[in-house]
């Protein structure tokens, strides 16, 4: 073998290695559904709990939401390998999860929070979240969302009547479903260019 | 002039490069996942993991989900040091050419 050979297959090898570690990260970003989900639960629960009045309203839609997120990733997880990375982001909405449907269940089956409170540790909740994934995933839009969360606690706090209702309502549209749904096409985009590079 | 580090056999090989390189960047996978990457046959793969457990650079953990077996495997600390000092070596290996 020449020298000039072995010089390429060794940068073969290097790019080889290059590109199957960034397939092991790549596969496994696949979120922006959960977003989308919750977004729609918490229209859901909001709707349910104007419209009948009903207390059970946020803790029936909060645990269909969280057994479906369980279901939903427990299948997706199987056929996908995690990373540290994925596993991190993972604890923090796990944990965020946990805490926001315990709070909900409790504010709903007690019916002692109103409304400025609830929806004021909810987006701080939100916000934390947010503002975590997007520090390890170095994602401007996701901060963005994170800065809405905050401004829709600090208006909780001072603001309030329909306009407080509306906030809520346009922060979970744009927060949740529109940055859901674009998460889900940037994945879409990834999958589609990892399939064309294998 | 300084002597050129030998490259680990082990890990040269190509599909064992690509599954070792695969399973650094990720905890655990499944073995239909690492089929799946690599594009190899079930039994190319089987035997080339083998290698790699062999020298203690992957754990094989087998079970069954939903009576379904289901391999997992995962890099060892000797195996993500092996892999290092191979990545090292060929770094150096291509010198000047890497930059």
């Amino acid at each position: 073998m020449t020298a000039n050979n072995e010089e390429l297959e060794l940068k073969d090898r290097l790019s080889l290695i290059e590109t199957m570690i960034a397939e092991g990260r790549r596969t496994t970003e696949s979120y922006g559904w959960t977003f989308v989900l919750w977004g729609v639960a918490y229209y859901i629960a909001i709707l349910w709990a104007a419209l009948a009045h009903d207390y059970i309203a946020w803790p029936v839609t909060m645990t269909a939401a969280a057994v479906l997120t369980v279901v939903i990733i427990a299948r997706k997880r199987r056929k996908r390998p995690a990373t540290t990375t994925t596993r991190a982001i993972g604890s923090i909405w796990c944990a965020m999860g946990i805490s926001l449907f315990v709070l909900l269940m409790s504010f709903g089956f007690s019916e002692r929070a109103d409304q400025h409170t609830s929806i004021a540790i909810v987006a701080a909740m939100l916000a934390t979240a947010n503002a975590t994934s997007s520090l390890i995933l170095k994602w401007k839009l996701q901060f963005a969302c994170a800065l809405v969360w905050w401004a829709l606690t600090v208006y909780a706090c001072f603001g309030g009547g329909k306009m407080l209702t509306i906030a809520f309502l346009a922060a979970i549209f744009f927060c949740q479903i529109v940055f859901g749904v674009y998460g889900m096409i940037r994945e879409a985009r990834q999958r589609r260019k990892a399939a064309s590079h294998a | 002039m300084p002597e050129l580090p030998e490259l680990n056999p082990v890990i040269h090989g190509k599909l064992r490069l690509a599954l070792l390189s695969l399973l650094s960047g990720v905890e655990e996978a499944e073995f239909t996942w690492l089929r799946l990457k690599t594009g190899s046959t079930d039994g190319n793969l089987g035997a080339q993991l083998l290698k790699l457990e062999e020298a203690g650079y992957v754990s094989v953990n087998k079970k069954f989900v939903q009576r379904k077996p289901q391999s997992l495997y995962r890099i060892t600390e000797a195996g993500r040091q092996a892999f290092i000092e191979y990545v090292q070596a060929l770094k150096q290996m291509l010198g000047g050419v890497i930059g």
